[in-house]
């Protein structure tokens, strides 16, 4: 790998302390903000999460009362989509990592970068500390008009909500923009489009899909919110499924924003511990990038049942399965990567085979409720609830905690500890699935979302219980990796490169110093390190 | 799924079983392929080096066409099913919605799709059901439709706030009901009891917006019905507690309201109803005393005696107001 030697920029020096965080613009610690702040929010709505699974362990409880209970799966759903998956995986591993992969010392506009930190904390502060003092929203996450509307929703809770999303997706899309650019111009010399790592070609596709589809929610929401507090009549005077032909339009590429990153890296590891290449490399992109293409032209999936003219649902359940396909060619890929490798079974690749073993059932679930018949029985079902979870926590949150042990060393210098790691996978993939599984026969069994109890006698008792056992079995091994994480002050000294990686942010030391790359290094393929290794003769 | 009644949920079923043998296969396809690679491809020693394969066009090519074409067939049994799921010549869905309540084009059309034996209108409200027979004997239901089976039915939906959602599973497809617009559903069912729920979020008592379709033979039908009409002029007998209560925990009551110590645990109304004799006033409204007639006006129409009130009126029989009076009363 040959070097090219630019000079490292004078910056103010770096500060030290509290102020050195408070102040700083470097890319890698506002990515380390961005996941200490998302993991915080994923505590707290995990235990949302699972006081709604007590509330319905069994028939008629009484855990807590109903309007609570509402107010609980509305945070729950939209603290766990806006304020942890999407800004842990795009301003988490997005921040930190896609200037170390691409080989540059920082992103284009490093104190946009701390702006769009510092607003997404704020707003989500806003939203949480609104909740805590009691003004709450109970209009779900999805806050279907005209339920959200001044007439029926009259609290400030709504309307706090409301304005904590529309910063966020300011935040966010000024991210989008900052990658975008990074990307497009930071890149090291040689680092042509086939040899951009895989995780910053997912990057790069989410950074569109937000920049296109934010707006619209940004747009509806404040229509909601005149409509609440300047008497304009947005949603009044429209039919209902305005706000929802809106919603979705975000909404579901939303569910691309927050699975591409994730298989982004998931094609990074996978091929580390097999010690082969990505299996059918362009495909993989080309993949990514049609996805994100088609996640704009599947919407109306959501609503199959509320009014749309059924030729236009026709259009949109053909959309919906063919997205299918390119998802497909990707978990193939992954598999064949696996195929013929030399597979070291260290917790990220463990993580990995959770996302593998567990997506596909979302995906397969997800081909099923695009057939438009069969989403006439399921839709707002547990079915529903069970599918998004093998999309977004079999997917998503297997892809985190993955990433989290790939790269855990190089952003903290020390390796976790493996044992503990081992046992956090499994206890979470058995207590995912136990929590989980059983909600597709609740859903199929008649129980809708949603529901804050139930009566005896429907058959959804046990499935119901083994759920609840399951999401404690769940919270467990959150536990374990917490512990994992406080234990990794006294861990064993990371390497510069302890995972044989591939990609150029293992060139550096653990962790990289604020500058990243003291020479900018020049890439000759799509695995920089691995053919640096190749070149030396101990590994 | 639940065991199917109509035609229509019949075909819904028979769908999913289809597909779901698909799903079988790729999933058996794809967990096998990964257990396996798991097992056989475990790295043995440390400097072990697999052969550096960089992909196959041909192999790539497998599996997009492959899945393509089982997407192909999924889509066209679905269309197909949907195609099957109405009558030719008719609205292209059994299900349909109009989306204004004084579309006449679109009202004739629904009126020539299908011959039905009886429409009911349908109002979905929070947190209830509320049936209208036609007829003009004022006959209404709450929560519980009563029909009669083998007859073809259609229910004339809209909603009186938020959004609800129309859902039987053994019935067939579900249907968003929404304010301002009509959604319909034509069904023939069986002698038997059917129970489905609200399946859009709509509030507090979302939980409790229970859907029941009673289908009696005709001739049972019509005696029912013949005991409705004549119910909802006049109470035939005093009072019951016990039949007042059974109507209360039975009925939408509990969506909002609380009785400690009961399934009543709604939060909506402002006051616990746990010691409701003692209360002085009803409705917290001053000079309406707490006594059993100034109870049944309210019952019967609390809009007319407290405009704006949270309490619907839920077009109570005389005689269950008759009940729930003794019921309530009976709270000290």
């Amino acid at each position: 790998m040959a070097s090219i030697s630019i000079p490292i920029p004078l910056r103010e020096r770096a500060k030290s302390g509290v102020l050195g965080w408070l102040a700083t613009v470097d890319h890698k610690k506002i990515g380390i903000m961005y996941m200490v702040m998302s993991f915080a929010f994923f505590i707290a709505a995990g235990l949302m999460a699972l006081l709604i699974r007590l509330q319905l362990a069994a028939p008629n409880l009484q855990v807590v009362d109903p309007n609570t209970y509402n107010q609980l799966f509305t945070m729950h759903g939209s603290a766990m989509i806006f304020l942890f998956t999407i800004p842990m995986l795009v301003g988490g591993f997005g921040n930190y990592f896609v200037p170390l992969m691409i080989g540059a010392r920082d992103v284009a506009f490093p104190r946009l970068n701390a702006f769009s930190f510092w607003i997404t904390l704020g707003a989500g502060l806003v939203m949480l500390i609104g909740f805590v003092f009691g003004a709450r929203s109970d209009a779900a996450w999805t806050a279907y008009v005209p339920y959200s509307t001044k007439a029926y929703s009259p609290t400030v809770g709504m309307d706090i909500w409301l304005i904590g999303i529309i910063l966020l997706g300011i935040g966010s899309t000024l991210g989008a923009v900052n990658f975008l650019v990074t990307v497009y111009s930071m890149r090291a010399p040689g680092m042509t489009a086939w040899r951009i790592p895989m995780f910053v070609w997912a990057m790069a596709t989410t950074a569109v899909m937000v920049l296109l589809a934010t707006p619209v929610l940004t747009a509806a929401l404040i229509m909601l919110v005149a409509d609440r507090n300047f008497n304009t009549q947005f949603f009044v005077a429209n039919r209902v499924q305005l706000w929802q032909h809106m919603f979705w339009f975000y909404s579901h590429p939303a569910v691309y924003i927050m699975i591409l990153p994730a298989m982004g890296i998931i094609s990074e590891i996978i091929p580390v511990f097999s010690r082969k290449p990505l299996f059918g490399l362009r495909a993989v992109v080309i993949s990514t990038v049609i996805i994100g293409l088609l996640g704009f032209t599947t919407w109306v999936h959501h609503m199959f049942v509320s009014g749309v003219d059924p030729a236009i649902e026709r259009f949109f359940m053909f959309t919906t399965m063919v997205i299918a396909v390119p998802t497909g060619v990707k978990v193939f890929n992954w598999l064949a990567t696996l195929w013929g490798g030399s597979l070291n079974f260290k917790t990220p690749l463990l993580m990995c085979l959770g996302f593998l073993a567990t997506f596909v059932i979302g995906g397969i679930s997800g081909v099923m409720q695009g057939s438009i018949p069969i989403d006439q029985y399921v839709h707002n079902s547990y079915f529903v609830v069970a599918h998004f979870h093998y999309v977004l926590f079999g997917g998503s949150v297997f892809g985190i905690f993955a990433a989290l042990y790939y790269w855990g060393p190089k952003i903290t210098g020390r390796m976790f500890d493996e044992k503990l790691g081992k046992l956090h996978f499994w206890l979470m993939f058995i207590g995912f699935n136990i929590t989980f599984f059983p909600m597709h026969f609740l859903g199929l069994q008649g129980m809708p979302r949603r529901i804050a109890t139930y009566d005896p006698g429907r058959g959804w008792e046990l499935g119901n219980l083994i759920a609840t056992i399951g999401a404690f079995i769940l919270a467990f091994s959150v536990l374990i990796f917490i512990i994992n994480a406080i234990k990794l002050r006294h861990g064993e000294r990371a390497t510069d490169d302890p995972w044989e990686g591939n990609t150029l942010e293992w060139s550096t030391s653990s962790p990289p110093p604020e500058y990243n790359f003291l020479e900018i290094p020049t890439v000759t393929s799509d695995r920089p390190l691995f053919d640096e290794r190749m070149r030396t003769p101990h590994m | 799924m639940v065991s199917p009644v109509t035609r229509d949920a019949a075909l819904i079923n028979d769908l999913y079983n289809v597909i779901l043998i698909f799903a079988i296969i790729v999933f058996i396809l794809v967990e096998g392929l990964l257990i396996y690679s798991v097992i056989r491809f475990r790295r043995r020693s440390a400097d072990e080096m697999p052969q550096q394969i960089h992909g196959s066009r041909t192999l790539e090519l497998v599996w997009t066409v492959v899945p393509a074409i089982v997407i192909a067939v999924i889509f066209a049994l679905s269309v197909d099913t949907m195609s099957r799921m109405t009558a030719r010549g008719t609205l292209s869905n059994p299900v349909a919605h109009v989306h204004a309540i004084n579309d006449v084009a679109a009202r004739q059309r629904v009126e020539r799709a299908q011959p039905v034996d009886l429409v009911i209108e349908v109002i979905g409200r929070q947190w209830v059901w509320q049936y209208k027979y036609p007829g003009g004997d004022g006959v209404m239901t709450n929560e519980e439709l009563v029909v009669p089976a083998n007859k073809n039915i259609r229910l004339d939906m809209t909603a009186a706030d938020v959004i609800h959602a129309w859902w039987m599973p053994q019935l067939g497809p579900m249907i968003y009901v929404n304010p301002g617009e009509m959604s319909y559903v034509w069904f023939n069912v069986p002698p038997g009891e059917y129970i489905g729920q609200c399946n859009v979020y709509c509030g507090v008592a979302h939980a409790r917006m229970i859907s029941k379709v009673r289908a009696l033979p005709q001739a049972e039908y019509d005696e029912w019905y013949a005991k409705q009409a004549a119910a909802s002029s006049a109470a035939t007998r005093p009072g019951d507690p016990e039949i007042g209560r059974d109507l209360f925990m039975n009925g939408s009551c509990i969506a909002c309201h609380y009785i400690e110590g009961t399934k009543a645990q709604g939060k909506v109304a402002p006051r616990d109803l746990t010691k409701f004799a003692t209360y002085p006033t009803i409705a917290q409204l001053d000079g309406f005393e707490n006594n059993a007639e100034n109870l049944a006006k309210w019952l019967r129409d609390p809009q007319a005696i407290k405009p704006g009130t949270a309490m619907p009126n839920l077009n109570l029989k005389a005689q269950e107001i008759e009940d729930l009076v003794a019921y309530l009363l009976s709270l000290k």
